[in-house]
């Protein structure tokens, strides 16, 4: 398992890495439980509504790092409609990629900026806190990362039922109970969903 | 580009002494037969095979006829375990190890367990120490062995071994002593009938031999089913070829070792506490893990560096020309934060920040004035990157 110079590149030299004094808006994805923790911060021009400075910190691996780092080179500069289109995708491929263990990081920071944009929005009345429905829960899911081939798990059909009712999540995944990687997708999912007020109880089965 | 490396990997694998090298090298040339009766070539194997096994057995107060040669320390477990196991044993039976041991033990116990065995995992304290008592308590009438391993792979912990053997030899009934000793051969005195030890084994490149030969001491008399079949060229228990060249390099890294053992051992010690002290003293927020002083062994010293990953810090002491392990989660093949630092009570962030630094007879105080102070800067950098460290730095002030 290797990783690309670009990868190397943006650990050792990370761009706007720190912490950035009076944001406009910053949001904190990850934990530091799970290992990783990545904070990004962002300071937006009213008039023109583009991301005129990011800055980032990082509990991490090098691909934590790395993949935080080309993530505000990919926002700085956009307007927040362009950057809300910025995916852990494209944070791989600006990468040359990375080993499917290390995925998840990139899922990590394009989620942590993502919120932070949303976080924007919220402050500046562009729009309202969403409501927690059965699609947030999907749309989390889709940033949970498969680590053995480094895909998200709805993509590759893993989830095969969710359901919530109550403040009860309850998600059938189509991974054998003896898979590795059955906990460490288990662990993920319940650290993306426990951030949520609305859940109060995470059922997660395995066939 | 590894001319000048720092490598301070030693528990993984060490560099083959250059002694080590020239002793095995007639074996790979003008004397490259395996043993035989009655010609001269065979015989000449056996007479170098015979004395090699006397020099191991010299270095654990065995006898020659006791010490077999393996490819490795995990084939030696293997063919302990599996061995004492089948000729003891059956279904049903008892067998007690920790939470804190050698993969090799643990692997192997749970192979039985799925086979019907019981299992008990004694537990470990904060240091990983596996006290007498947890032993005394675990004992069952169908008990059949105990295994332990001799100083922890991972932090560097010494387990009470005389205590457990005495303990052993007061049982109502036999129940054999397995040691894993490949971190403690060569960095302690092991002595195989004060211990009470029944099979014990033993890996070579941990020692400056090289990679791919260890060998297994099985007490005389002690039953050790067949694991291995096949055509006995060396070995009674593991049959079939076993590098003779690769044998005489560990005879020779033994003989050079154990010629000043306490020096040795003092060398590394001093070195290991030198290390600590400076780590200590140079960076703020840093922890060890495992015991201090004598209770560990000389040659490892593993801590957590708080707020920071330790992935990140190999790899940027790996550019630096510096290799060390992590216990981190991000490191691993599985994700998984390392199982000994989590059965020691150590939480994720603890072993997700843990470096290790094992030493060798090669390390030298300019290497570990090199490493600290590359490990300074680099733990500066990456705290400065940190969301927790600047959150601490937020409440300070």
């Amino acid at each position: 398992m290797q990783y690309s110079q670009k990868v190397l590149d943006h650990f050792r030299h990370p761009r706007n890495v720190g912490k950035m004094d009076n944001p406009d808006a910053y949001a904190t994805e990850g934990s530091p439980a799970c290992g990783d923790q990545v904070t990004v911060y962002i300071k937006v021009n009213k008039e023109t509504q583009t991301i005129d400075d990011i800055s980032f910190l990082s509990y991490g691996c090098a691909s934590n790092i790395a993949t935080a780092s080309i993530i505000t080179d990919l926002a700085k500069g956009k307007t927040l409609e362009e950057a809300k289109n910025i995916t852990w995708r494209d944070a791989m491929e600006a990468l040359d990629g990375l080993p499917p263990v290390k995925v998840h990081c990139s899922a990590l920071a394009a989620d942590t900026l993502q919120s932070a944009i949303s976080n924007y929005e919220i402050a500046h009345g562009l729009k309202e806190v969403p409501d927690f429905t059965k699609q947030t829960i999907i749309d989390e899911l889709k940033k949970i990362i498969y680590p053995k081939v480094g895909e998200d798990i709805v993509t590759l059909k893993m989830v095969k039922y969710v359901g919530f009712t109550n403040g009860e999540v309850m998600i059938d995944l189509n991974i054998p109970s003896f898979d590795h990687w059955c906990d460490n997708v288990a662990d993920e999912i319940r650290e993306h969903l426990q951030k949520y007020p609305d859940v109060k109880d995470i059922q997660i089965n395995f066939p | 580009m590894f001319d000048q490396r720092i490598y301070l990997d030693n528990c993984v694998t060490t560099q083959p002494a250059p002694e080590v090298l020239a002793a095995m090298q007639p074996f790979l040339t003008e004397e490259f037969w395996y043993p035989a009766s009655f010609v001269s070539t065979g015989e000449r194997i056996n007479a170098v095979l015979d004395e090699f096994r006397s020099i191991m057995a010299k270095t654990i107060n065995a006898q020659a006829a006791e010490i077999h040669f393996t490819s490795g320390g995990t084939l030696a477990n293997n063919i302990a375990i599996k061995g004492l196991i089948s000729a003891n044993g059956s279904p049903g039976s008892h067998i007690i190890c920790s939470v804190v041991d050698y993969p090799d033990l643990l692997t192997n116990a749970a192979y039985f367990e799925n086979r019907g065995f019981e299992v008990t995992y004694l537990a470990a304290d904060g240091e990983a120490y596996v006290s007498p008592d947890e032993l005394r308590k675990a004992i069952r009438p169908d008990t059949i062995l105990f295994m332990a391993t001799a100083a922890n792979h991972v932090v560097g912990t010494i387990q009470p071994l005389a205590e457990y053997g005495k303990i052993l030899a007061d049982a109502d009934h036999k129940i054999y002593f397995h040691v894993d000793a490949g971190q403690a051969y060569a960095k302690m005195k092991l002595d195989v009938i004060e211990l009470g030890i029944d099979t014990m084994a033993v890996s070579g490149h941990k020692i400056h031999a090289p990679q791919g030969v260890g060998f297994l001491f099985v007490n005389k008399g002690t039953k050790v089913g067949q694991v291995i079949h096949g055509v006995r060229r060396i070995d009674n228990l593991q049959t079939g070829g076993i590098s003779v060249a690769l044998i005489a390099g560990l005879a020779r890294a033994t003989e050079m070792i154990f010629s000043d053992l306490d020096r040795q051992i003092d060398h590394l010690y001093n070195l290991s506490q030198y290390l600590l002290y400076r780590l200590e003293s140079s960076i703020d927020h840093i922890e060890l893990n495992g015991a201090r002083e004598r209770r560990r062994a000389g040659h490892n010293i593993n801590v957590s560096i708080d707020y920071i990953e330790g992935e990140a810090i190999a790899m940027m002491l790996d550019l630096e020309g510096i290799t060390v392990a992590t216990g981190s989660a991000c490191a691993s093949q599985g994700l998984q934060p390392n199982y000994i630092l989590m059965a020691i009570g150590k939480n994720h962030v603890q072993s997700h920040g843990s470096i290790k630094f094992t030493l060798s007879r090669y390390t030298t105080r300019e290497q570990i004035d090199r490493v600290v102070e590359k490990l300074v800067a680099i733990t500066r950098e990456l705290r400065s990157r940190s969301p927790l460290y600047q959150a601490l730095l937020s409440k300070e002030r």
